[in-house]
């Protein structure tokens, strides 16, 4: 019906694309400073690098300053500000398991 | 007794007819000595009877009779050419003007004749009038020569002796005032007028020359030494001497002025050869001043108050000082009313008539100029950075005759008329403001007028639309917001900036050096009082600091609005960067940081951060991919390499809301979005990039057979002209369902290429259908224009460009519609509410989430979009809803 096939070539030069960043939280806010995951912390200034996200063993995630704020000041054995359970990093390697098996209820 | 009294009454009557006689061939005759020695025996028998006040009486008033019959009407017959234009028109505003002119007429048609006429019925006068002055003075002969015979007294001779000359004049000039004719003092002033002219002529070209005259002058200081103006140089930077050259032309004058003087026009003389002055010096003040605001004039109108008028003053009335001496009856006749220019023939000091006069005259031209420098302000303060002379001129002027006020209310008024109107942009206007701020902060630093005027601009302001817009744009585009010259108003709204800076850094050492009682102390001494205009109900002290950014920011209100504005259009501007410079924005932004404060442009200054942060993993993203992990993605496929793509990441809770559309980018494209998406989140590990795919820059090359052209364009546009590579021709309809776009924004799109000449829009079968064909060959001469060079084609997209974040108006759009329920639920109960009412309302009720913060103008344009939307009506104030 259309002539198919044209003399026409783009070729781009340069593709500048916009794009957005967010952590991959699975909630919105840090339980904590109640501040946006993708904001920042309320003593930071920049979000990004300069304030990074923390999950737990649990899969709860917060704001690096907030938790460590939290569990500097807990006096024995500190326990996640959401589900009580005690406190421990998320390895990297886990964390990436944990979502390769899509069990978010794990905790 | 009887026979006694009628003695002497018979001799009583003979004397007083001898007298009477005497008198009438003393008044006719011409200088018969006979008749004075006949009078003294009748005057010296009548004075015996105690009749002498009587003789005196008769003697005058007969005298009286005689000097207005005969000479009086005799002199005004000599003016009489003058009196018949002025006599038709006596009344009215324009009388003088008409009066003017006739004579003006009259004047010109007989050139010379008129000051003859002056001149000659002038001297005839004062000769009648010496004569006269001569009868009385052997009347007082007469009766002194009687007085001697009884007590031999000198002193009441005196006595009377001057009470009889003065009984003459006051007669003189009573006679003469009574019968002025109304057209006399306009001859005098024209004369006045003709004669300064000439002499400023002489003047002028003797200041040309002066060099040469150098040698000239001391001559003729020798030769006129007689008035002492030869050293004369109290006064101004002109060569003094100029004006003894024309001694002749001083003296005429002079010499008129004195006979007017005697004949008891001492204060019609000084009017007319003080609106003679005051005319030129007018005169002299437009002719330089005029239009011309580049340079200063006020010094070179002193100059020639010095030059000319003074010079002229001075040797008028240092000839006349001289005359005081040898003619006293001059002297005599001064008038306690008629501050008589009277001067010390002293060389060195200027006497203090002199130093009176040229105070008037400086005052005068201070006004003169300060007016004219008034009624054109508007044109000096367009061309401000050139015109500043004027307005310097202006300051001194208004220092010399403080009516700022009027310059206030000229100023407004000429605002009013011709800027405030809706025919000028808001630019236009704003730069104008920016000027006007400038230019008055230097005639007025306390900045009390600047308020005054500013306030009707800031009002108007406030009513328009994109006045933050403009604002924004001439706080950061160097270049200014349109290309009509505003490009000096955003180069100075930036510089203000600067300098704002840098007075900052200032101000901070000055406090670091300063301790605060010594800075309280200085701000105590510099302390002045407020001008009289200033308006009790606006005192504070922080209005005092005339600072151009916060009177900008006054216009919208809060520095809130402001920093909203800008951070959207520094996003609109971010976005669309190809490359990652932003240094201008930044710096920019620190100054504004200066300015408003850190905390209030964090946001902005998040938003430049990612800017950097961008170009930061851009590159070492790039550097991490490896050609060959490209290479497995896209077989079969046109390979992209990764170079050609940048990516700016957002942290978009920081950002304006974005505007997005969902595209469908070429699968290549795509392809390599994702692999990027991959490698960031191999770099920034848990991060994940959220593609805006609507929005960014595309730079692409087409390539025909027999040419090429390069395009900028958004992604969009991109997208649409690549799949006219597979296909030349598509209708809209499946053209958007291919990209993923609505039909309509398609449409709006496609217009792009089309104007470019790259498509061709046909309608296919079904009329709403568009179909468009790629135009393959440009052999077409009517487009040439393209095919010459792709040159024409590097155009960018702009006009075409859509916003890529949503408008300030947009979010206030969004924001405003969870309260149309509640104003619809109001107007259903109540009918009809008031902006007030509606206001209140919603600030009484909203209080939940997210309680209303609007302000009254906000929910007002909210209102009148809802009216447009043919949802409400509008009648009165009031608000209905639609039926």
């Amino acid at each position: 019906m259309f002539p198919s096939r044209s003399k026409m070539k783009v070729k781009i030069l340069n593709w500048h694309a916009v794009a957005s960043w967010t952590w991959d939280a699975q909630d919105e806010t840090c339980g904590i400073c109640r501040m946006a995951f993708d904001g920042c912390c309320p003593d930071c200034k920049y979000p990004g690098d300069d304030c990074p996200l923390i999950w737990g063993a649990c899969n709860h995630s917060f704001h690096l300053h907030c938790i460590l704020k939290w569990v500097n000041s807990q006096t024995s054995q500190p326990h996640c500000p959401m589900c009580r359970r005690e406190w421990q990093f998320k390895a990297w390697e886990q964390r990436r398991r944990g979502f390769q098996l899509e069990t978010p209820g794990q905790c | 007794m009887d026979s006694l009294a009628e003695e002497s009454f018979g001799e009583i009557l003979e004397n007083w007819g001898g007298f009477v006689a005497c008198t009438e061939t003393l008044l006719k005759g011409k200088g018969d000595p006979s008749v004075g020695s006949q009078l003294v025996p009748l005057v010296a028998t009548l004075c015996v009877h105690g009749l002498g006040s009587l003789a005196q009486d008769h003697f005058l008033q007969s005298l009286a009779e005689t000097f207005k019959t005969n000479v009086v009407s005799k002199f005004w017959q000599q003016f009489h050419a003058y009196r018949d234009g002025p006599r038709l028109n006596v009344h009215e505003d324009w009388r003088e003007e008409v009066l003017n002119k006739s004579v003006e007429e009259m004047w010109t048609d007989h050139e010379d004749w008129h000051e003859e006429v002056l001149n000659k019925s002038l001297d005839e006068i004062c000769t009648e009038r010496s004569y006269m002055e001569k009868c009385v003075l052997v009347l007082v002969h007469a009766l002194q020569s009687y007085d001697e015979g009884i007590t031999k007294g000198n002193i009441e001779f005196q006595h009377l002796h001057s009470h009889l000359i003065s009984r003459f004049q006051l007669m003189v000039s009573s006679v003469l005032l009574t019968t002025l004719p109304l057209h006399f003092p306009e001859v005098l002033r024209l004369y006045f007028r003709k004669k300064l002219e000439e002499l400023s002529t002489i003047i002028a070209g003797e200041y040309e020359d002066g060099c040469e005259s150098q040698i000239d002058d001391h001559y003729f200081n020798q030769q006129t030494k007689r008035s002492h103006l030869g050293d004369m140089d109290t006064i101004g930077t002109y060569s003094a001497i100029a004006i003894s050259n024309d001694n002749s032309l001083v003296k005429s004058i002079g010499k008129v002025v004195r006979e007017l003087r005697s004949l008891g026009f001492t204060s019609l003389t000084e009017d007319a050869y003080a609106s003679a002055i005051f005319l030129l010096l007018k005169n002299k003040v437009h002719s330089l001043a005029g239009d011309e605001y580049r340079s200063p004039v006020l010094q070179s109108i002193k100059d020639w108050i010095q030059a000319v008028p003074l010079q002229f003053l001075n040797a008028l009335l240092v000839y006349l000082g001289e005359s005081i001496d040898y003619d006293s009856s001059a002297s005599g006749l001064k008038s306690p009313l008629a501050s008589c220019p009277f001067s010390y023939p002293g060389i060195d000091t200027p006497s203090e008539g002199l130093v009176r006069w040229q105070l008037r005259l400086e005052y005068f031209a201070y006004e003169t100029l300060q007016d004219l420098r008034i009624g054109k302000l508007f044109e000096i303060i367009v061309d401000y950075p050139d015109s500043s002379p004027a307005i310097e001129d202006l300051k001194k002027c208004l220092e010399h005759t403080g009516q700022h006020s009027k310059l206030v209310e000229s100023f407004v008024s000429s605002l009013r008329y011709r800027l405030l109107t809706a025919g000028a942009s808001t630019n236009d206007i704003l730069h104008q403001y920016v000027s006007t701020i400038k230019a008055l902060r230097t005639i007025d630093p306390a900045g009390v007028f600047l308020e005054a005027v500013g306030e009707h601009i800031r009002d108007y302001l406030r009513g328009r639309k994109d006045t933050i817009k403009c604002i924004v744009t001439m706080l950061t585009d160097g270049t200014g917001g349109n290309s009509s010259g505003a490009g000096n108003s955003g180069e100075s709204l930036l510089e203000e900036l600067t300098r704002d800076a840098e007075n900052q850094e200032n101000a901070d050492c000055d406090e670091d050096i300063n301790s605060d009682e010594k800075q309280a102390w200085l701000s105590a001494e510099r302390w002045e009082p407020d001008p009289v205009e200033v308006d009790p109900s606006k005192c504070g002290r922080s209005r005092r600091k005339i600072d151009i950014l916060a009177m900008m920011v006054s216009i919208i209100g809060s520095k809130d609005q402001l920093v909203n504005e800008y951070r959207v259009m520094l996003a609109e501007k971010l976005l669309n960067k190809s490359d990652y410079d932003i240094d201008s924005e930044i710096r920019t932004l620190e100054l504004l940081k200066i300015h408003f404060g850190e905390s209030s442009m964090q946001r902005c200054e998040i938003m430049t951060n990612d800017l950097i942060h961008s170009k930061r993993t851009n590159a070492s993203i790039k550097a991490s991919i490896p050609q060959p992990s490209l290479e497995g993605a896209d077989q079969g496929k046109t390979n992209l390499p990764l170079n050609i793509l940048d990516v700016t990441i957002i942290s978009s809770n920081f950002w304006p809301p974005i505007q997005e559309e969902t595209v469908n980018v070429p699968s290549s494209v795509d392809q390599l979005l994702s692999d990027y998406s991959k490698r960031f989140h191999e770099i920034k590990t848990p991060r994940k990039l959220l593609w805006k795919k609507n929005l960014g820059t595309v730079k692409l090359e087409l390539q025909f057979e027999d040419r090429t052209i390069q395009f900028t364009v958004t992604p969009v546009h991109a997208t649409i002209i690549m799949q006219f590579q597979e296909q030349t021709s598509w209708t809209s309809t499946n053209l958007a369902a291919a990209i993923g776009i609505p039909v309509d924004l398609l449409n709006r799109r496609i217009n792009f290429w089309v104007c470019k000449g790259i498509l061709a829009e046909s309608v296919g079968k079904d009329s709403n259908d568009h179909v468009f064909t790629l135009v393959e060959d440009m052999m077409d001469p009517n487009r040439n224009g393209l095919t010459s060079s792709g040159y024409e084609g590097l155009i960018t997209a702009d006009e075409e460009r859509e916003r890529s974040v949503a408008s300030v108006e947009e979010q206030l759009r969004k924001e405003m519609t969870i309260y149309e329920k509640f104003i619809e639920g109001m107007l259903t109960n109540f009918g009809s509410l008031s902006l007030d009412r509606i206001h209140n309302s919603l600030k009484m009720f909203c209080l939940a989430e997210p309680p209303y913060d609007k302000s009254l103008q906000q929910l007002q344009s909210f209102l009148s979009s809802l009216v447009s939307e043919e949802k409400l009506e509008m009648r009165d104030g009031m608000y209905f809803l639609k039926k």
